[in-house]
């Protein structure tokens, strides 16, 4: 039987195939809304948990260069002129950290140049000084060849 | 000594010395003329071994140091006074042994490395030291007078473990090679402490393409050898800057003429340069092959600095064996 779809009978299958695609979309937005929330949340934490490692490790390595220094003022020969041009070297490069920056793609280029110059400059003092936080580079599984 | 195709040469084992518990990576001869002859070996044991040779020509075990690497000793070099030892070590450290009347005293420490020492070498006048590592890095370290070390500089550019370093024989120029395929030469620019890779031998320049395990220098220092898992030998022309030629691995070293290597098949190769007039570049023949030299794999080869002929080789069957090369007497 062939009849002529009236505007009711329009609406009548509109609204039900509208109404699966309005709940679909009132779902998404609540998830999406609520998403926001949690996720500014998770970041806030990462955040400070990222922020508080960074500045933990530049700071232990400030402190080294205060106290380096401080010896220095008292004694400029404490210690050999290598010694004292590395320590500039590493002032310089925690200057050069983009503290306030962290989406800086420098970043891990320069803690990885501090930890570096750090640990030449233990190496050479004959101390044994190591900041326990960051993983080594290569300490995943031993080798023996 | 002149070869040629037609001598018959024979590599004669002289002396087998037992002590190591494990597998002996590495060996060195004491290059002190005025001493009698000694001999350093190092292990996965975690000892070192030092060899004296006696009145009556037999190699006995003068003294073992052991208790202070806490994990397999992988290289040993001699300073070239022939008063220091170096042993690096799986434990990351360096120690420096001095070496009087007998007894070795460790007088120095050298940290630094994140994990595996690989390699040590001295350079030609005693004052600097190289160090490599799994890690990567190659260090250099300047010996000051009271015995100090302390680092020059940390050499940054493989991308991968640096199996060994070498310094030429009289320039202070270092070469390393690693398991990234490449070897890279290293000099020092300008006075201070500005060490600079200043040239990369890899698979596009005619270097290898595996992981090259070993080098060395003639006592001319123009010419060296590498050997690779690649199952080559390469010889480079470093008289200029270093261009390649082509020899046929584990260790080897360059004796004047004679190219020794030793590898995994448990041999030792001898090479040497063919002098033949025919020859438009140098060419590189194989003088005698060694089979069954060891019952494992072989580590390291060294040609005695001090009598031209001997050889000797450590491998993982825990011993070392002293070699005669001599013509076969017919």
């Amino acid at each position: 039987m062939e009849g002529k779809p009236g505007d009711d009978d329009l609406d009548l299958f509109d609204s039900a195939v509208l109404l699966d695609e309005a709940l679909r979309q009132e779902g998404f937005d609540d998830g999406y809304k609520d998403g926001l929330i949690s996720g500014k949340e998770e970041g806030k934490e990462v955040g400070l948990k990222t922020g508080f490692q960074v500045g933990e490790e530049l700071g232990f390595y400030r402190g080294c260069v205060d106290v380096w220094n401080s010896l220095l003022h008292i004694d400029p020969e404490a210690f050999s002129s290598r010694i004292r041009k590395n320590v500039q070297r590493l002032e310089d490069l925690l200057e050069k950290y983009p503290l306030l920056d962290p989406e800086n793609e420098d970043v891990q280029e320069v803690m990885e140049a501090i930890r570096l110059k750090f640990r030449i400059i233990t190496a050479t003092m004959g101390v044994k000084l190591d900041y326990e936080g960051y993983p080594k580079s290569s300490a995943a599984g031993m080798e023996d060849v | 000594m002149e070869l040629s195709d037609d001598r018959h040469m024979e590599l004669r084992e002289i002396q087998k010395l037992e002590g190591h518990s494990d597998r002996v990576w590495n060996l060195a001869w004491n290059p002190d003329s005025t001493s009698p002859p000694m001999l350093a070996s190092c292990g996965a044991d975690k000892t070192v071994r030092i060899w004296q040779q006696g009145t009556s020509g037999s190699w006995v075990c003068k003294a073992v140091l052991e208790d202070s690497h806490t994990r397999t000793v992988r290289s040993c070099a001699w300073s070239p006074c022939g008063k220091l030892l170096a042993t690096a070590s799986f434990d990351a450290t360096t120690a420096i042994w001095r070496h009087i009347s007998g007894d070795f005293e460790c007088i120095a420490t050298l940290e630094g490395h994140e994990n595996e020492v690989k390699s040590v070498s001295w350079n030609a006048s005693g004052s600097l030291l190289a160090t490599c590592s799994r890690d990567k890095t190659v260090w250099i370290w300047e010996m000051l007078p009271s015995s100090e070390f302390e680092c020059v500089s940390v050499l940054q550019g493989h991308t991968q473990d640096v199996k060994m370093v070498q310094w030429h024989p009289f320039l202070d120029i270092l070469v390393s090679v690693s398991y990234d395929n490449s070897i890279k030469v290293w000099a020092e620019d300008g006075g201070g402490d500005d060490w600079n890779c200043v040239q990369t031998i890899d698979e596009i320049s005619s270097g290898h393409t595996s992981t090259v395990w070993a080098l060395s220098f003639n006592s001319a220092g123009d010419r060296m050898v590498t050997c690779s898992d690649d199952l080559t030998l390469k010889i480079w022309d470093t008289s200029s800057n270093l261009q390649g030629m082509n020899g046929d691995t584990d260790s080897c070293k360059l004796w004047e003429d004679v190219i020794a290597s030793g590898a995994g098949d448990d041999t030792i190769c001898l090479f040497y340069e063919s002098k033949e007039i025919s020859d438009a570049k140098p060419n590189y023949k194989i003088l005698l092959k060694k089979e069954k030299a060891h019952e494992m794999d072989i580590n390291s080869v060294q040609w005695n600095p001090k009598e031209p002929r001997i050889l000797a080789s450590a491998s993982d069957d825990g011993t070392i064996r002293i070699w005669e090369l001599s013509e076969v007497t017919r």
